[in-house]
């Protein structure tokens, strides 16, 4: 076993690296109160450039390094510019997901330029170790850490001695204070991006020499991290940021140390989780401090909902329900069967996200209990199917609603981190608990869809009972928000706090939400799970649970009819068009943009 | 002899938040050297006044005049600069920063750092109990001190007029009359003011002029002195017959 000594220097190391993108993401946080989703994508900018930089044009590490920071600070700028800006009086929640849809464009871009094979990052340096009692320190893990301390001290340096860094301080405090004093605050926030990115584009260039190998898709896990540890610290607190990514680093590499390597991200999200529950504003924030703005303002653009006419809605089903009787293509007929498993996905987070206002970042792992489910309990248990999709409906409903249940208590950014938080754990618990899950390896040969014990292999016959489906738990949610219910949690939404002095009780009814959504969505995962007969802890995955977010968007927030729109056209017409799928997620990247941008109540209208 | 204009003047201004009208058609003035207090109830549009003053809500129509130039369509900063200082409602101190960071964030419009330093010193000179607190956090100030922060750090960019709105709300018997006397101070030095209040009958002792605005609209105009005796401003604003 290697030394206590080696495990403190790596986490301190990769702690470092963490820093780098928390003190951006609290910098940002500290002018804009926004949590920056794109920051990790930045980093996977920064460590490309620094790839070119070394291995194409040759330029010795300190060219590197400057190249990097100019071309990470210039687009932060351009983040800040083209995302950030134009969306100043929208709802807080509007920015937050415009970075959702930047990072997918920035990620995936990369991926398209570089394609997705991990490359290396050759090191520029001797590889020299000191040795010190039982461990060693290497010259990268010096040189890791004198940038960012030296890093840390400039900033320090900036905020605290320099005209713009007291501007920086002094709009983090009251906007609109430091702009009466005449304080230019769109240059404040330039000047923040800027730093910011230019600390996490370093960050990916130093981690990609730390591990030695970069891919496109490692600025997801970034953000989340420099997330993590700015929660840690406190959300918008600069010093809080740094200490709360070394404890978030150490606490990791012991982690590893001890469990194993699987285990790394658990660590983080659990150390997440419990801080967002028992000490939301961060282990330092100290006595006096006001809590963060309440971020209240969910994504609903006021607006009136299109209503369509019942004969024409009736119209359409029919029309759905004739369809493959009307043309003989299996490959449509298959795709909109997907679409119609991703209208469930999306009635589920259009109920918790549009009706109570939760805006769910991790709804991905509903479908993930509700599939893990039914495929374990058919596949090894070997209950009938149809038995087993319910059981998978009602697990996630309870399961999803009881691990959400301690994020009832956050508001706005708070319960979407939390949200996203809880469906890592829940991808990370899959992953890790091999004897009932199967581990790494998923779960495969799940028996087929049957029907009164009549196994399903037709297309079309599959396609009429992910139909039935979809409309029978469609209908059922409409009568759900034309009751008392659903108006009850429109209150919630619309003003927790005069909801509550109604006597409503937001858990019950947060609750409510999450478990009919939790029904929805485990019944979609059950389903696909059977469809597709292999399932693995990939399977469901962030990109989903973003995916869910932009159908339910897309239709209307909280719009039943929208959301089955949202997912026809999101799922359907990229498959009719043929669009590769590296394409297809910079293409959701795109619309979920676009949409915050310049639609924000969707199509058919928020309810 | 060509007239001077006056240092701010707001021409017809209607404003809309969404669909609801702030203003209606509102003109008002302030000359140099004078002390103007805007007076009316709750929702009367006063606060919005002070908005569209220094450019963070732009009306629909109407024109507002800083030395007889339109100020339309500047950024905050670029009115600022023009020599317009405020002291906004509730004070809105950096509360975690120290007193003198404050009092210099006043002057971030400013590059002559020599004349600064000796800005700051002349403002320490004229709010001594600003001075004794001069190294501490913003935000543990009480209400009053906080104010004459708030007032010393307008004075710091050394404007021309000076916007405040409502500078005696939440403050004591004690700390009113305080700041009211330096409001007169700070104008004898030749800084107009324009005021917000609530607190009429005060207010009205130190201003040269007043306006009622009422939903709105502009409903009197008048010299303060005329104001403090007109019976409808007794009745509405300062407490009727018992204030006589």
């Amino acid at each position: 076993m290697t030394s206590w000594f080696d495990h403190t220097i790596n986490g301190l190391i990769i702690g470092n690296i963490y820093g780098l993108l928390a003190v951006g993401l609290a910098l940002i946080f500290g002018v804009s109160r926004l949590i920056n989703f794109a920051h990790g994508s930045v980093y996977v900018v920064g460590a490309y450039v620094g790839w070119v930089a070394v291995s194409v044009l040759h330029t010795p590490f300190p060219v590197t390094l400057a190249l990097v920071v100019i071309l990470a600070a210039l687009l932060g700028i351009a983040i800040e510019r083209f995302g950030i800006r134009p969306l100043a009086g929208a709802p807080r929640i509007a920015p937050l997901l415009a970075t959702i849809g930047l990072s997918f464009v920035l990620d995936q871009t990369v991926q398209i330029l570089f394609s997705p094979d991990p490359r290396s990052v050759p090191m520029q340096l001797p590889n020299w170790r000191l040795e010190i009692g039982g461990g060693s320190i290497g010259m990268l893990d010096l040189l890791i850490g004198g940038i960012g301390i030296t890093a840390a001290g400039a900033l320090f340096a900036f905020l605290k001695l320099t005209k713009w860094g007291w501007a920086v301080r002094a709009t983090a405090l009251d906007r609109d204070a430091a702009r009466v004093v005449g304080v230019d605050v769109d240059q404040v926030n330039r000047i923040v991006f800027a730093i910011a990115a230019a600390l996490g584009g370093v960050g990916g260039v130093l981690v990609g020499m730390y591990y030695n190998v970069i891919t496109p898709t490692m600025g997801f896990e970034a953000t989340l991290k420099g997330i993590v540890a700015e929660v840690v610290g406190g959300v918008g607190n600069v010093p809080g940021a740094i200490v709360g990514s070394l404890l978030l680093g150490i606490i990791e590499s012991y982690g590893v140390a001890l469990l194993g390597t699987s285990y790394r991200n658990l660590f983080a999200f659990l150390l997440l989780i419990a801080i967002l529950v028992l000490r939301p504003n961060g282990l330092f924030a100290s006595r006096h401090q006001l809590p963060p703005e309440p971020m209240t303002g969910t994504f609903i653009a006021p607006s009136k909902p299109i209503g369509l006419p019942v004969p024409l809605l009736a119209a359409l089903a029919a029309f759905a329900i004739a369809l493959p009787l009307l043309i003989d293509n299996g490959y449509l007929i298959q795709t909109l069967t997907n679409a119609w498993l991703y209208a469930l996905l999306g009635l589920s987070l259009t109920l918790v996200a549009g009706t109570s206002g939760q805006v769910s970042l991790g709804h991905a792992a509903l479908l993930a209990i509700g599939g893990y489910t039914s495929a374990l309990l058919a596949a090894d248990y070997g209950f009938p199917v149809w038995l087993t999709i319910i059981a998978g409906g009602l697990m996630a409903a309870g399961l999803g609603t009881l691990l959400v249940s301690p994020a009832f208590r956050l508001r706005g950014h708070y319960v979407s981190i939390a949200t996203l938080g809880i469906g890592e754990i829940v991808a990370l618990v899959i992953l890790n608990w091999e004897s009932v899950t199967h581990g790494p390896i998923g779960v495969a040969g799940i028996p087929p869809l049957e029907f009164f014990g009549r196994p399903l292999y037709d297309t079309n016959a599959i396609y009429w009972v992910a139909f039935a489906i979809m409309l029978a738990l469609a209908l059922l949610q409409v009568r759900l928000l034309s009751s008392h219910l659903g108006r009850t949690m429109r209150a919630v939404r619309d003003d927790d706090v005069a909801a509550r002095s109604f006597g409503i009780s937001l858990n019950r009814y947060k609750g409510l939400a999450f478990a009919f959504g939790g029904f929805v969505a485990g019944i979609s995962g059950a389903f696909t799970a059977h469809m597709y007969s292999f399932i693995n802890h990939e399977t469901f995955n962030t990109h989903i649970s973003v995916l869910a977010l932009t159908i339910a968007i897309l239709g209307g927030m909280g719009n039943v009819g929208g959301a089955i729109l949202g997912a026809v056209a999101l799922i359907g017409l990229p498959e009719v068009f043929r669009i590769a799928a590296e394409y297809r997620i910079l293409l959701y990247g795109i619309a979920l943009l676009l949409l915050v941008r310049f639609r924000p109540q969707g199509l058919l209208g928020t309810v | 002899m060509t007239q001077t204009p006056p240092i701010l003047e707001l021409r017809d201004v209607d404003t809309f938040y969404g669909p609801v009208q702030a203003h209606f058609g509102l003109s008002l003035r302030v000359e140099r050297g004078e002390i103007v207090c805007l007076l009316g109830g709750n929702a009367s549009g006063k606060s919005t006044t002070m908005k569209i003053i220094l450019g963070l809500v732009k009306p629909t129509a109407g024109d507002v005049l800083i030395d007889g130039v339109s100020v339309l369509g500047l950024s905050t900063p670029r009115i600022v600069r023009l020599g317009v200082g405020t002291v906004p409602e509730a004070r809105r101190l950096f509360g975690a920063m120290s007193v003198r960071e404050n009092l210099l964030m006043g002057a971030f419009t400013r590059n002559d750092k020599a004349a600064v330093a000796a800005d700051l010193e002349r403002v320490l000179a004229l709010f001594p109990r600003v001075a004794e607190r001069i190294g501490q956090q913003a935000g543990t100030l009480s209400g009053g001190e906080q104010q004459m922060v708030a007032m010393a750090r307008a004075l710091m960019a050394r404007p021309r007029i000076i916007i405040m709105d409502e500078p005696t709300m939440g403050l004591s018997p004690l700390w009113v009359d305080r700041v009211l006397s330096l409001i007169r101070d700070i104008n004898g030095e030749g800084v107009s003011i324009f005021m917000v209040e609530q607190n009429a009958n005060l207010a009205l002792q130190i201003a040269d002029r007043g306006y009622v605005l009422q939903t709105g609209r502009v409903v009197i105009e008048a010299a303060a002195a005329d104001l403090l005796v007109d019976t409808r401003i007794r009745d509405a604003y300062l407490g009727g017959a018992e204030a006589a």
